[in-house]
């Protein structure tokens, strides 16, 4: 995992701060159970003297262990909160939308299907597999699922989360460098889960504003010539390749282009 | 008047009927033998389980690899998740609970016997429905058939019925055994045995009977919904008819969280007595081992929405399971102290129970700590879904169950079959399994965390930098099955062939030692007074002191009169 966003900064950071804490608590305990077990290997004529617990030596001990304990726990709920805050745009994001000033995030809905994501752009035009977001733009993801629980995960980016479905949920994140980042389901959700895999491509708001104005056209010329469109892709898929040949096309067809070419059907 | 006054029990042994040794063996309601099925049968799933896992290991050995079919993976995930919490740790849990524990307390058999031995025909029932499943169309929906996957809609064949069929007369089967043992260790404890002198796996068996008691009864409901959702068209799970997907979640995390603090409270339960007899010291402080068991128990469980931090639930229920998961540190690390603490001042002797008791702390240590890890909501928002998760939870299971269970084994194999288990076996055994544990899951934990490897998936992708882990974690596995295996054959080979142990090989201090190897049906023939947590001590200083006495008047007796 390398974080390009705030909020995964802030999970990282956690994560290590939980790793050191396991270490410490993995080696307290190992010293202190093989040294203990080094002093006293058995010899020959040596009787058993055995120092006994009081019950201050109990309080002390859990004292420390509590201490420790309200520590990770604070801790963990400053990075965890600083985590799920919502970022704001910069001045270098999609500040303007079609000419019109974006108040707050640009909203963006996934929806998880057996076994490829779905994702809606404000101005009506989806992709599938695919996420293409502009970069330092506060981006509000609203999960939803049609068939079963997916979760969907771009670790580089932001938190897992589940789509369930009947429950709308959303998440916030910002990300802050361009380029393209993968991530892959994490709830079993039947035959094709292995390959349910996702990216999003984190571009300038130039271009992004660019890309979802070509994929609407697409979209439109798409359901006029629907049947045309359709034969083409058929020959596409033949060739492999079916991960690019996803981004587009309509939704009754795109179900079978899964990501990575793995073409499993929902029977 | 003058006759000899009636014996209290007339009987000149039974009638003799006609059948087989095994048909009365499985047909016995006797703690004892309901425990021992429960536990040959533990052993065989412990080899189906590891066998499983290696299949599945060998579809991940390399990448992108056509060994298995999706389907036939994901037919082998559920039926691994089901053999190896069902059909292999609880029932071995619980059926060590049920031999040991009312021998512990002095009982002359449990107060309800007829339900543990429904409770062990159940398991078995479970066993075989589970089983011949795999003959049909087996479970597609995973370790926890999450709904709506698990609905009929998404998986249409009979394989999930099967599979909540089996799991279900299973739990239902500990719950009537619990039953008996709550019963039983409330009020079928020796004279003088107060809560405060009973042995601390006695206590265990108490706690781990009354958690099983409110955990196992949520997974039946849940079940049964799940079962109606799916034969007569229930919508409890389903989306839509105001079913929620989620309700399942709480529902099964309840008992999943509560087996996990099971599997915990007896493995340091069992480790206990045994350092303690294998060092020759008491516990270092009873009180703090019994509140802190008792502890987990409550805490543990009510922590399960630590499995829920990426569902649509509210951030201050997070927080509330990370709280307790978090004080879950506590308890758990003052059993790890006094465990520690009880080898100090002590002579050990290294034999095998106390090699499997360290392999256990060792491994729970690792697995607890990575647990604690992910108990940060923050740190599970990437760790969740990911191979370090199931490394964590395997390091903590594997340790109580294998680890724990086998070093428990190994301790009152003695007591069950009046043979000692094979100790050089027992050490080749034990060097194995923990070599295959560590080769097995630290490679995935790595995995996970770096790379962000998920679970369940029946194939990983090349070039996604995980490669080399996953073969690790493949030979590891393999490490583990033979591990698993030669544990299973010394087992087997010991019950007939293992040198004869007579009634206490280990010096132990608690009443089961009391008793002859194998014990006879009504356990004891003289159940004694107990006047302190350490009853045999007790009684052999009392036959010293006799024997001392005796030799004194003989020596006084031989002195010259002159």
């Amino acid at each position: 995992m390398t974080p390009h966003s705030p909020g995964t900064g802030q999970i990282n950071t956690l994560i290590w701060i939980g790793f050191f804490a396991a270490l410490i608590v993995v080696l307290a305990i190992n010293l202190g159970l093989f040294g203990a077990i080094r002093r006293n290997r058995g010899e020959r004529g040596r009787v058993a003297t055995q120092p006994r617990g009081a019950v201050g030596l109990q309080w002390r001990v859990a004292g420390v262990l509590s201490g420790f304990a309200v520590l990770l726990f604070v801790l963990g709920i400053i990075f965890t909160s600083n985590a799920t805050s919502t970022p704001q745009t910069t001045s270098a994001g999609l500040t303007s939308y079609h000419g019109e000033k974006l108040d707050g995030p640009l909203v963006i809905k996934a929806t998880g299907q057996q076994w490829i994501w779905r994702y809606n752009y404000p101005n009506g035009s989806f992709s599938y597999y695919k996420m293409v977001i502009p970069a330092h733009t506060e981006i509000e993801l609203k999960l939803a699922s049609t068939d079963v629980i997916h979760t969907w995960s771009v670790p580089d980016l932001a938190p897992k989360v589940d789509a369930v479905p009947g429950k709308n949920t959303k998440i916030f994140f910002r990300a802050d460098a361009e380029g393209e980042f993968w991530g892959q389901s994490a709830t079993l959700s039947g035959q094709a889960y292995a390959p349910m895999r996702t990216a999003v491509e984190v571009v300038s708001p130039a271009r992004f504003e660019e890309f979802i104005a070509e994929q609407q056209k697409d979209i439109r010329k798409g359901n006029e010539g629907a049947e045309e469109i359709e034969a083409e892709k058929a020959g596409e898929e033949e060739e492999g390749e079916a991960g690019e040949a996803a981004e587009e096309g309509p939704a009754e067809e795109s179900e079978e282009s899964i990501g990575e070419g793995e073409g499993e059907s929902n029977e | 008047m003058n006759e000899a006054p009636r014996p209290e029990i007339a009987i000149d042994g039974f009638p003799r009927r006609r059948r087989w040794a095994w048909m009365d063996f499985v047909t016995s309601a006797d703690h004892k033998d309901v425990a021992k099925i429960l536990m040959v049968g533990s052993g065989g799933f412990l080899f189906l389980a590891a066998l499983e896992l290696f299949l599945m290991r060998l579809q991940l050995a390399i990448p992108e690899n056509t060994f298995m079919e999706p389907y036939t993976f994901n037919r082998v995930l559920s039926l691994y998740g089901a053999t190896s919490i069902f059909f292999f740790v609880l029932p071995l849990i619980m059926g060590i609970f049920l031999y040991v524990a009312p021998l512990q307390v002095g009982a002359r058999g449990t107060a309800l016997p007829r339900l543990s031995q429904i409770g062990g025909l159940l398991w078995a029932a479970g066993a075989v429905v589970l089983y011949s499943g795999f003959l049909w169309t087996p479970s597609e929906a995973g370790v926890n058939p999450l709904p709506p996957l698990s609905e009929l809609a998404f998986l249409s064949n009979n394989g999930v019925d099967a599979w909540l069929t089996a799991c279900g007369f299973a739990t239902f089967g500990f719950v009537l055994i619990s039953i008996d043992l709550a019963t039983t260790l409330q009020v079928d404890r020796a004279p003088g045995m107060a809560w405060r002198r009973a042995p601390i796996f006695a206590w265990a068996a108490n706690v781990g009977s009354w958690l099983m008691l409110f955990i196992g009864p949520v997974l039946l409901a849940a079940f049964t919904m799940l079962m109606i959702d799916r034969n007569y068209g229930g919508t409890f799970f389903a989306d839509g008819g105001g079913g929620a997907p989620l309700l399942w979640q709480h529902l099964t995390w309840i008992f999943y969280s509560g087996a996990y603090m099971l599997v915990l409270i007896f493995a340091f339960a069992a480790i206990a007595e045994i350092f303690a007899v294998f060092s020759g010291n008491e516990l270092f402080n009873r009180n703090a081992v019994m509140i802190s068991l008792a502890a987990i128990a409550v805490i543990g469980t009510l922590a399960y929405m630590q499995n829920m931090y990426t569902a649509p639930i509210g951030i201050g229920w997070k927080y509330f399971g990370m709280l307790l998961s978090l004080a879950l540190i506590v308890p758990v690390g003052l059993v790890f102290y006094n465990l520690i603490a009880t080898l100090n001042g002590g002579v050990l002797r290294m034999r095998a129970p106390m090699l499997f008791s360290i392999g256990a702390l060792v491994m729970t240590s690792l697995g607890l700590a990575a647990e604690m890890q992910q108990s940060l909501v923050g740190a599970a928002f990437y760790l969740k879904g990911t191979t370090a998760s199931t490394a964590a939870t395997s390091f903590a299971l594997i340790g109580g169950s294998i680890f724990g269970g086998f070093a428990a084994l190994h301790y009152w194999f003695p007591k069950i079959t009046g043979r000692a288990m094979g100790e050089q076996l027992g050490r080749i055994s034990f060097w194995t399994t923990a070599l295959g544990t560590l080769l097995a899951f630290v490679p995935l934990a790595l995995a996970g965390w770096e790379q962000d490897q998920v679970v369940d998936a029946y194939k990983f992708f090349n070039h996604t930098g995980v490669n080399f882990y996953n073969l690790l974690s493949s030979i590891g596995v393999l490490i583990l099955l033979i591990g698993v295996i030669l544990i299973l054959i010394n087992a087997v080979a010991s019950v007939k062939g293992g040198a004869r142990a007579g009634h206490d090989p280990w010096g132990g201090d608690t009443l089961e030692w009391f008793t002859v190897s194998p014990p006879p049906v009504h356990n004891f023939d003289v159940q004694p007074d107990v006047r302190s947590a350490l009853p045999l001590r007790d009684i052999r200083a009392a036959i010293a002191s006799r024997a001392r006495t005796a030799e004194e008047r003989a020596a006084r007796e031989s002195q010259p009169v002159a």
